[in-house]
């Protein structure tokens, strides 16, 4: 079987996905030989920012890679009872010294009282992980000169719970995600966004697809952001 | 010299900002295409280094702005992006042909030095 998905050429999804990850990878390799240099250069090398570049990178490959994992295993899954509330707080401690890097503020409201949801930990902070670490990247390039900030979410809709990233940027909406996937195989698909491939966007989408969840442009009180919609489930709050 | 960089990454900006400024340049960055027109109108730059993927109004817009304005005419632009060369070749003759770009650099095998470097030279032409 040919590795094309049809006659007129059209890479498949899974191509597309590998393509824009490795474009990706390539801005936090150019940051750190550019950081290095510039550390030999002037004799006092910045290492925690080659630690934490480093670490994105890392993180962007391990979500890559769950995802793939995460879609060969769809049917079998192990899913459990996760609290939406620790696996924001655990994807902000993951995303810390990247939105350090970047200058931007990153905030956590959990206030709200969610239930437990069925879904694959892993999986889900993956992809929470995956998002804020698109956007903390794509928030300073859109120069605003004003604090920059991103808040890890949750609020109740009538879709669900939604589990997100949320910036003060109205790019973020359902057409950017629409075009953008429509652009996957684009060196910048979302323009409006970002200034890389927002592979991060797309892994987070990859991962969610295979859990059988979807990725939405949604709002939390006058934020703009992508998350992931769950079910609460009623059995696991009586218990 | 008075360097105008326009790069949206943060991270590299701060950088790059570094290492010209270790060497004497006063530098001012840009994000964005819009920052760009400002900053230039603020102080205008002796040479814009440039990255054509931008949020919004992508590089080549800006240099089209940026040259529709007479006292920025004659201005160097180093163009520095992360599209290799190979996919270059139709956009490279319409900057360096309408647009007036002299240099492209490819970044990611372009060293901080070599950047250097080619300010130097754009000083001594």
């Amino acid at each position: 079987m040919s590795a094309r998905e049809d006659q007129g050429g059209a890479p498949l999804l899974s191509q597309r996905l590998l393509l824009s990850v490795a474009e990706e990878l390539k801005l936090p390799l150019l940051q750190i030989a550019r950081q290095a240099e510039q550390g030999l250069l002037s004799g006092t090398p910045d290492l925690q920012s080659i630690q934490a570049t480093a670490d994105t990178a890392l993180h962007l490959l391990d979500n890559y890679a769950l995802a793939v994992h995460l879609a060969l295993e769809a049917d079998h899954l192990q899913n459990e009872a996760v609290s939406v509330s620790s696996v924001l707080y655990d994807a902000g401690h993951q995303l810390d010294a990247l939105a350090k890097a970047y200058d931007v503020e990153l905030q956590l409201n959990i206030s709200g009282r969610f239930g437990p949801v069925m879904a694959h930990r892993q999986g889900l902070q993956a992809a929470l992980v995956s998002l804020g670490a698109a956007l903390i990247e794509a928030l300073p390039a859109h120069g605003q000169p004003e604090q920059l900030r991103l808040q890890l979410a949750a609020h109740r809709s009538r879709y669900g719970i939604v589990a997100g990233v949320y910036a003060d940027t109205k790019q973020l909406s359902q057409l950017a995600i629409q075009r953008g996937r429509a652009l996957q195989a684009s060196r910048q698909p979302f323009m409006n966004l970002s200034h890389t491939t927002g592979a991060g966007v797309f892994v987070a989408d990859a991962i969610l697809q295979a859990m059988h969840l979807n990725l939405t442009a949604s709002r939390h009180h006058r934020l703009y952001g992508l998350g992931a919609v769950l079910q609460s489930n009623h059995q696991l709050q009586l218990v | 010299m008075k360097i105008l960089l326009i790069e949206p990454d943060r991270a590299l900006a701060k950088t790059y900002m570094e290492s010209l400024q270790q060497v004497g340049h006063h530098v001012q960055v840009a994000a964005t295409a819009q920052g760009a027109i400002q900053a230039a109108d603020a102080q205008t730059p002796d040479v814009v280094i440039l990255e054509l993927q931008l949020v919004g109004h992508s590089g080549v817009e800006f240099l089209y702005e940026f040259r529709s304005y007479t006292d920025w005419q004659h201005i160097p632009v180093i163009v520095q992006s992360g599209i290799p060369a190979t996919e270059f070749t139709s956009q490279w003759q319409l900057l360096q042909q309408s647009l007036g770009v002299s240099t492209y650099l490819y970044k990611p095998y372009t060293s901080l030095r070599q950047l250097q470097a080619q300010l130097n030279e754009l000083v001594l032409t």
